[in-house]
This record gives C-alpha cells, sequence and structure tokens, in this order.
C-alpha cells in the first residue's frame, strides 16, 4: 500500500461515523478513569431531556396560556415567574425567557444566526434543523421560502416578526390557538403544539 | 472576516432540512452528555465552545454536522487544558474502533450526576444587578457599529452598519463571558432590544412589513 493509499484511508476512517462513535466512547472512557463523569451520568442526562426538560413543558404553558388570559398576560410579562406557578423551573438556557404570542397579521419566528440559543427549560434540546446552517443563514432573509420548506403558508397579509437570538434572552412562541377547540381541556389542547410550532416554525392545528 | 459571523442572509443555499430530532446518530447523545458534564463540572462554558467553532475552516464549519464539530471542538480543548492527552485519546479510540462493544471502565465519580442535573436548573445567569446608566432610551434611533474582527463576537454581521430603533432597555446589565476574548461584552453592560425594519438589511427584498429583532450589547451601538 501507498503512503498516499495509506494517508487517504486515515483520512476517510476519521471522517467516518464509526470513528465518531470510537472517539466519543474514547472521551467518555477517560472521563470515568479521571473521575470526571459518573457510570450513570450519561444515561441520567439523556433521561433528563426525554422526561424533566423537554417540549412537553412548552406545551403545557401554552395551553394553560391559551386556557386563562390572566395567566397569559403575566407570562408575556415575566415568563420566568410566570412558568414558576406552574411548578416548572427555569434554568440552563432559560436564565431570561421572553415569550411572544402569534396574532392573526403577526407571525413571530425564531432563529439563532450566530448558534444554537435555544430556550431549554420550556423546549429542551433544539432539533437539528435549528442547528443547520442553511436555517439560519436562510430564516432572516426569507422567512417566507423557509416557512414553505416547513409546511407552513402565512396569509398574504401577515407580517413575520423574527427573534435573532444572540445575547442573553431565550424567546418562546405562543402559536394561535386553532379554531373548534373550544371547551377543550388543557391536556387535549397541549397535545396539538409541536417544538416547531414554539418556535413559529409550524402552526398549531385540531 | 469570519463567515460564520456572517450567516445570516446567505443566498442559493438550497431548502432546509427539517429534521426535527435532536440526535441524528446515537453516538451524539453521548457526546452531548460528556459535554453537559464539561458544563455542569465548570470544565468550559458555551463561549469557550462557540471560540472553537469560529476558529474553523469555514468551509469545514458548513460541511460538517452540528456535533461532528462539537466532538473535534471538545477533543482539542480537553488535549489542550491537559485535561487528556492526545496519546491516550488515539489510543484510545483506537481501542474502540477495534471492540466497538466493549464495556466502559466500571469507574468514575457519580456525585458528578448529581451536580450536572442541578447545574441544568441553576444555569449560569449571565444578568448582574448593578447600577448602569443606559446610554440609549426606548424610541432612539441606534446605528449598529463595525466592530474590529474578534475572536469572538455576539453581533451578527448582516447587522452590522444597519439602523434600528430601541425597543426595550433591559434592566440591569448582561455580561457575556469573562474567560473568552470577545469585541467588548466582558464587562457587565446595558443591553437593548433593536428593532429593525427587514426592509432595510436588503434592500432587494419584497417590502412585506417584516421586522427583525435582536438584543445588542451597549458596545455594539452607536447614536445617529
Amino acid at each position: 500500500m501507498s503512503d498516499d493509499h495509506d494517508h487517504e484511508h486515515h483520512h476517510h476512517l476519521r471522517e467516518s461515523e464509526t470513528y465518531y462513535a470510537a472517539r466519543t466512547k474514547a472521551l467518555e472512557s477517560l472521563f470515568r478513569e479521571k473521575g470526571l463523569i459518573g457510570t450513570d451520568t450519561v444515561d441520567r442526562v439523556i433521561n433528563f431531556f426525554e422526561h424533566e426538560m423537554g417540549p412537553f413543558n412548552g406545551a403545557k404553558v401554552v395551553a394553560k396560556a391559551w386556557t386563562d388570559p390572566a395567566f397569559k398576560g403575566r407570562l408575556l410579562a415575566d415568563a420566568n415567574k410566570a412558568i414558576a406557578e406552574l411548578g416548572m423551573r427555569d434554568g440552563i438556557e432559560g436564565e431570561n425567557l421572553k415569550v411572544v404570542e402569534n396574532t392573526p397579521g403577526t407571525h413571530n419566528v425564531v432563529c439563532c444566526t450566530l448558534c444554537s440559543c435555544w430556550p431549554w427549560p420550556l423546549l429542551g434540546l433544539p432539533p437539528y434543523w435549528f442547528k443547520d446552517p442553511v436555517f439560519r443563514a436562510r430564516v432572516v432573509r426569507e422567512p417566507r421560502g423557509v416557512l414553505s420548506d416547513f409546511g407552513v403558508t402565512l396569509p398574504d397579509e401577515s407580517k413575520i416578526e423574527i427573534w435573532d437570538s444572540s445575547a442573553q434572552v431565550r424567546y418562546f412562541v405562543i402559536p394561535e390557538r386553532p379554531a373548534g377547540t373550544e371547551g377543550w381541556d388543557e391536556e387535549k389542547l397541549a397535545a396539538l403544539v409541536s417544538t416547531e410550532a414554539m418556535q413559529g416554525l409550524g402552526l398549531a392545528t385540531a | 472576516m469570519k463567515v460564520q459571523h456572517y450567516l445570516g442572509g446567505i443566498e442559493n443555499l438550497g431548502p432546509v432540512d427539517v429534521e426535527k430530532r435532536v440526535f441524528v446518530e446515537p453516538w451524539e447523545a453521548q457526546l452531548f452528555a460528556v459535554h453537559t458534564t464539561m458544563m455542569g463540572t465548570g470544565i468550559w462554558a458555551w463561549p469557550d465552545l462557540r471560540v472553537l467553532a469560529e476558529s474553523m475552516n469555514p468551509l469545514d464549519y458548513f460541511k460538517y454536522r452540528y456535533y461532528i464539530k462539537w466532538l473535534g471542538g471538545m477533543c482539542k480543548f480537553l488535549v489542550s487544558r491537559n485535561y487528556i492527552s492526545e496519546k491516550e485519546l488515539e489510543a484510545k479510540t483506537k481501542y474502540y474502533l477495534e471492540n466497538p462493544d466493549a464495556p466502559q471502565p466500571n469507574a468514575g465519580d457519580n456525585d458528578v450526576t448529581g451536580r450536572v442535573i442541578e447545574y441544568f436548573y441553576t444555569g449560569a445567569n449571565p444578568y448582574r444587578d448593578v447600577a448602569v446608566n443606559p446610554v440609549f432610551k426606548v424610541g432612539d434611533t441606534v446605528r449598529v457599529k463595525d466592530m474590529p474582527p474578534a475572536v469572538h463576537t455576539r453581533l451578527p454581521g448582516y447587522l452590522r452598519n444597519k439602523t434600528g430603533v430601541v425597543e426595550t432597555v433591559y434592566k440591569g446589565a448582561y455580561l457575556y463571558a469573562d474567560n473568552v476574548p470577545t469585541d467588548g461584552i466582558c464587562t457587565a453592560q446595558p443591553v437593548y432590544l433593536v428593532k429593525f425594519k427587514t426592509r432595510d438589511l436588503w434592500d432587494d427584498i419584497p417590502d412585506k412589513g417584516d421586522v427583525l429583532y435582536n438584543d445588542c450589547f451597549e458596545v455594539y451601538l452607536e447614536a445617529v
């Protein structure tokens, strides 16, 4: 085998999922040997974002806001304080939350063109699309084109308000409540609210 | 100029990949957990990761998936700070390549787990309740400065030299970080919510009346 071939093989291996997986295992294993991580830390962290800090929190907040106008008022005024009323804790990437509301004629869209700022206490971790450079590049200049990639078409007269997070505030959107949901309880309403809708890249539909 | 600072507004990129999963490969979840362990135990913080992402070759930045960039950044950081050595990292990687089903060593400090989970709830609030005298007030027209390039910035490139109106003067002051080189945001200062008309940002787009909000550190703004 020539050196060139060898080099190419090495390069190819280093850009494979197999390599990334082995490298990641190596990192955890070194952390374990050095006492920098626990034997259960990885499982606990993954479990935490599946069951404790995720979009199910945000959906509960939206359902409450849809059914309780006074709560919605407090939420728009001071989101960190209002979610505590629901027994929800804020924390990492949500120390300073700001909630905005979609109304007929005004549609809010959230992005982070510099990295991946996202309101973790309400939505858990950002999905792939939010971190993708193509989304981040396009959404600020051509939000309607990006919405169309998500299958969302707004009425012609709608104005869009874009929130590009880059300092210390994390934004969250209350989508419009779908028609025909009068009298629904909060649990049933929460099931209508997708992660995408809570950043303005989707609509809640019944 | 770093392309990573100037993503907003790039054209001709094609459709967005509407992938709704957080982790698209199983190793990404494991890597993420190691990363949060580093955050929860004070080994590093967001700015360290962002500095590394911004120092990448910009073409690689577009080429590699999000967590692939994290993996590279984490390894580089841990070696440079002597948490691990390049040699042991290479040896362990080789071991797991040859033995992909080998278990993790039965060692570690289980106190770390509780600390990491508690960190998720305490976070690291950059708010500082200090007396400041904001230079601008609500309704002021402001121009975004074209700051000299820095190792790290929180100023999106497409806003440079653009004019907007102060919508909110946040109470108190905010600090970005004090351990990485930035363009002036390492000291607590007022932050403003600034409202821009998107037609003022790009004069060749249709005028739909859209607006864009961005939170600007005071050092990034000047009076018009």
